[in-house]
């Protein structure tokens, strides 16, 4: 096919009047059914160059893809062009994947986008074999190498795959950020003919910035100014989920509307804030970089970063998603020089040691076992299980196989030794990348020029809008006011302990929750908060629903969101817990007693209380007896134990939630008559919340009318080290 | 290799041709022309039928295979991903054995394993019998599985109810080597993946697979098996057979190709077809796997001394 007649045909079915030369150049590479690695800046119109030789091809275009929010636009943009398109994912139910599938073997989808991790699904093998398959598409390339900012084991297998396809099927690989090394590593193992074509990176409309400060109270101040100013919407990453939480609270406390987002939270509040924010509800979302790809909002206007991030790559992809529309972006690197800590101890401790290794080596010589048995018979972190497995699958130690649909990890007969040269290799090469960051920020080089040549793009010019450009070197402090209110911010703020009961239910498509918070219940339907009004007004069935959550919520337990007086990571209080916990002995300082009090005080003002309990220790004597008698005698109520009925291990041995949640079943229990009394429950250390969700099922059982948990300090996951 | 690795997979599996054409043509291909499959496959119709000589029919087939091989490149890098192995016809894998035996005719172009694939080029016994084998028989499984493995010979196995059990994990327990030659596709038959999976892992065992991968279980495929455990077996010991089934015919195929076949001497009170075995070729052997004198003339000395006469 000509250039003239596709771009007939362009016009026809999606309405543009053109191909740019790059596209074309790729697509007319497709057509004569070749192999192109495209390596082209994010609004270049990738999609373009994949979607439309999908229109052209006898048979189904397969396209693997990480991004499930942008396969969702994707999808919808070509079935509005009449361009039948379907996506298999784990966010798809078991039928809609299902019927998605006898689509695609019927012959009845142009298109079909699918998550590269369902490979390993027995349904899709089956089915893919009765596929016509006419071209092959790598979105998000980058995944594939391991030397990349962004390595996915599940795409290793894309290559295995590769490898085995016929030549004459066309594939194209597709990335904005792939420097010129992992652009190297990405065609060695796409083997066959791979022709790159890349395209130059320098995106016009983002402005960058570095702002140099001295302290994270810099930080806070400099953000609440500018979000204060700045017209339009954009997102602050931070470099923890303690820091996204406070930060975001603290922009509440000046009076701005933003959120926190990260991975720890369920995927339901996930879902919700992502939706809230794409119209426009907050001023900004204020996030780990768990807000990752696929969020496609087209009118980010800034983007901050608190945290140096361990690459230009990362930083380049990060900011890339500013200024979709084309209109001007801020981007900022707000950089304190002790900010080369955090990514320094990730490179460093990216992996578990050899010992880890060889525990699962040795689990799994004995039997095949899936992920949830392997945590099990191991005891370590699902994060250091998946970290270890992808190396070992990667070396091929191990392999994943289905056993009766299941996924099981076998001990390959003959294996090779653990090699960990790679994984040193691995760790320099990361640290080079990370100085190459770190001279980012003090660089007199157009900044975005700088990004630029370390993705492998020589052809840009200097921007003349960045910092460099403009010959100005930024720095911020705050002053005495920023101090007064971020002090007393800090002294006001603590962290909620998400324990409340709730329970939901998904039923023709719509989702009801119920939570208990206390005097009543509270309620929301797809979101949208149930008042009384609105309860009166609800149809039979929705109210049925509603009120069966409403009676299994109050079965199941009458504990409500409970509060902490400080993250355990926050200034000294983790080290002083620690100390008293398992040095000293010595009881809890007054300061940890006034500020729980204060947070205890500020919360929960308006609830009355009949008594105190306290969580039985494991070992640390009477440390948290001391503490509960104290806050008790504060308070004016009399103080009782919870008993165990039976020895438990200490908790923080536990490294997983399974194994937690084991350790405690059905232990705890209470000699006192409990019926209809309000209890503040106290604990020192919060972490997974197992022994505090566990204790409020059992006092739920004898009556209580309500709990309260009150903790010292919130771990915020891997705070307590082994 | 790789790529020439699909079109075997998509070759010896087309449903309408016997494993000889399958194995001519291949031939033909690999040897005579010298080029790949993936080549062959690339040719115009005009040269398939120039210098291939195949039909119109042969055309079709190979044609309707050829539209399936994206499909089957998913499928094969799905094996290779568990961790099985395809080793082809003109593999140094292939164990040579197997050709001897079965020849063109027989010989799988395609066979599919996981585990220590070195068992293949081990000194194979296979040891075979009724399901319904009576405890004198499995006694003497057990004996010669032992004794086997003590001279380091590796036991080829169904794994069926019986003998073959009996066979299988005798050898299992004494450390030997193995090879279980499966009734079925390799990916249907994860139970056994489980249950010998430490043995596997060892390197003890191989299971072995020469159909389809995802076939399933049949009473067909079962029959067939058995051709190929007598294809890798250098010697076979035959524990009890009736006049009939699958032991029967099995024998009764390998003394014609004069196999080396070892029959269980049975005692005076027995009721089964060994003796009858014995006469016609099979060698007697006592409960050791010792050969024995015995008072049966096999059939094939009657007739020379006829001749002679």
């Amino acid at each position: 096919m000509n250039r003239q007649n596709a771009e007939l045909k362009l016009k026809q079915i999606f309405g543009f009047d053109g191909f740019f030369d790059d596209q074309w150049t790729t697509i007319d590479k497709i057509f004569n059914n070749k192999r192109v690695l495209l390596i082209q800046k994010t609004g270049f119109g990738k999609s373009l160059t994949f979607q439309f030789p999908a229109t052209q091809f006898d048979g189904l275009t397969i396209i693997f893809s990480p991004l499930i929010a942008l396969m969702r636009d994707q999808i919808k943009f070509l079935n509005q062009n009449n361009i039948k398109a379907g996506l298999i994912n784990s966010e798809q139910t078991d039928d809609e994947n299902n019927i998605t599938i006898q689509n695609a073997i019927n012959n009845q989808l142009k298109i079909l986008y699918i998550a590269p991790e369902r490979q390993e699904n027995s349904l899709w093998q089956e089915a893919v074999l009765k596929m016509k398959i006419s071209f092959v598409v790598i979105d998000e390339a980058h995944c594939i190498s391991s030397w990349g900012h962004d390595f996915r084991p599940a795409f290793r297998r894309i290559i295995n795959l590769m490898q085995v396809l016929p030549s004459n099927i066309p594939v194209l690989a597709t990335t904005a950020t792939a420097t010129t090394d992992v652009a190297q590593d990405i065609q060695n193992q796409i083997s066959g003919d791979i022709e790159l074509i890349r395209g130059d990176l320098l995106r016009e409309n983002l402005k960058l910035d570095v702002i140099h400060t001295e302290n994270e109270e810099d930080k806070m101040a400099w953000i609440a100014r500018y979000l204060k100013k700045v017209n339009g919407n954009g997102v602050v990453y931070t470099g923890t989920r303690v820091s996204a939480e406070i930060l975001s609270k603290w922009c509440e406390n000046e009076k701005l509307n933003t959120i926190y987002y990260h991975a720890g939270l369920d995927s339901d509040s996930r879902k919700i804030v992502e939706k809230e924010w794409m119209v426009n509800k907050f001023k900004a979302i204020i996030s780990t970089n768990a807000l990752g790809m696929g969020i496609d909002k087209p009118d980010i206007r800034f983007i901050i970063h608190t945290q140096i991030t361990q690459s230009p790559i990362h930083y380049y992809q990060e900011i890339g998603r500013a200024g979709r529309d084309g209109k001007t972006a801020e981007i900022f690197l707000l950089f304190n020089p002790k900010d080369i800590d955090l990514p320094l101890s990730f490179i460093n401790n990216a992996r578990p040691s050899q010992q880890k290794y060889q525990k699962v080596i040795d689990a799994l010589k004995q039997e095949p076992l899936g992920e949830r048995n392997l945590i099990k018979a191991t005891n370590l972190t699902q994060a250091q299980i998946r970290a270890i497995k992808a190396d070992l699958l990667d070396q091929k130690i191990i392999r994943q196989v289905l056993y009766n649909g299941l996924k099981k990890y076998e001990y390959q007969y003959n294996a090779p030794q653990l090699d960990i040269t790679t994984f040193e290799n691995l760790r320099n090469y990361r640290l080079k990348e990370f100085d190459k960051m770190v001279e980012y920020t003090n660089t007199d080089k157009c900044k975005m020029l700088y990004l630029c040549n370390y993705l492998g793009d020589n052809n840009s010019r200097s921007c003349g809008v960045c910092d460099s450009c403009l010959n100005e070197k930024n720095k911020f402090s705050m002053d005495e006011n920023d101090k007064e209110k971020i002090k007393q911010f800090q002294n006001n703020f603590f962290p909620v302990l998400g324990v409340g009961s709730k329970k939901s239910k998904q039923h023709n498509n719509k989702k009801y929750q119920v939570k208990f918070i206390g005097a009543k219940f509270e309620g929301r339907i797809d979101n949208l908060k149930i008042t009384k009004e609105i309860y009166q007004q609800l149809n039979h069935d929705d109210k049925k629903i509603v009120d069966g959550l409403i009676q299994k919520t109050k079965k199941e337990s009458k504990l409500i969101d409970g509060i902490a007086s400080s993250y355990y990571g926050f200034s000294n209080v983790g080290k002083t817990i620690y100390k008293c916990k398992y040095e000293n002995g010595k009881d809890y300082p007054d300061f940890l007693l006034k500020q729980t009090l204060i947070a205890f005080g500020k919360t929960f003002k308006s609830q009355k209380f009949d008594l105190v309990l306290f969580v039985p220790p494991t070992e640390s004597g009477k440390l948290v007896e001391n503490f509960a008698t104290k806050i008790a005698n504060t308070l004016k109520l009399p103080i009782f134990s919870i008993i165990k009925t039976r020895e438990t291990k200490q908790q923080k041995i536990f490294q997983n939630k399974a194994l937690k949640t084991q350790n405690i079943k059905d232990v705890f229990d209470i000699n006192i008559d409990i019926t209809d009394e309000s209890i503040l429950l106290i604990d020192d250390i919060f972490d997974s919340g197992a022994t505090i969700t566990e204790i409020g099922k059992m006092l739920t059982k004898r009556g209580a009318k309500v709990i309260v948990p009150l903790v010292i300090a919130k771990t915020v996951g891997g705070d307590i080290a082994k | 290799m790789q790529n020439d690795l699909v079109y075997w997979l998509l070759l010896s599996h087309l449903s309408r041709w016997t494993t000889l054409k399958t194995n001519e043509l291949i031939v033909q291909i690999i040897h005579n022309q010298k080029i790949t499959l993936a080549d062959f496959f690339d040719l115009s119709c005009d040269e398939w039928i120039e210098t291939y000589k195949l039909t119109d029919k042969e055309i079709g087939d190979l044609e309707a295979a050829k539209k399936e091989l994206a499909n089957y490149s998913f499928l094969m890098e799905n094996m290779l991903n568990q961790g099985y192995e395809l080793i082809t016809l003109n593999s140094d894998d292939y164990p040579q054995v197997l050709k001897d035996n079965l020849k063109l005719k027989f010989a799988p172009p395609l066979i599919y394993t996981k585990g220590n694939k070195s068992l293949l080029h081990d000194d194979t016994i296979a040891i075979v019998g009724s399901r319904k084998a009576h405890d004198m028989s499995l006694k003497w499984t057990k004996n010669i599985a032992i004794n086997a493995t003590k001279k380091y010979q590796c036991v080829v196995s169904g794994g069926a109810k019986g003998v073959d059990q009996t066979a299988l994990n005798e050898s299992i327990q004494a450390h030997g080597h193995s090879i279980l030659v499966l009734p079925q596709g390799i990916l249907t038959a994860s139970s056994l993946m489980k249950k010998y999976y430490k043995h596997i892992v060892d390197g003890d065992l191989l299971i072995l697979s020469a159909f389809y991968p995802k076939a399933g279980w049949s009473v067909g495929l079962a029959m067939a098996r058995n051709k190929y455990i007598y294809g890798l077996s250098k010697k076979i010991y035959v524990a009890e057979s009736a006049k009939k089934g699958g032991t029967w015919s099995g024998v009764l195929e390998g003394l014609k190709n004069q196999r080396e076949i070892y029959v269980r001497n049975p005692d005076n009170n027995e009721k089964n077809a060994n003796n009858l075995l014995i006469s016609k070729g099979g060698k007697a052997v006592d409960m050791d796997g010792f050969l024995i004198k015995t008072n049966i003339i096999p059939i094939q000395e009657n007739k020379q001394m006829s001749m002679q006469l």
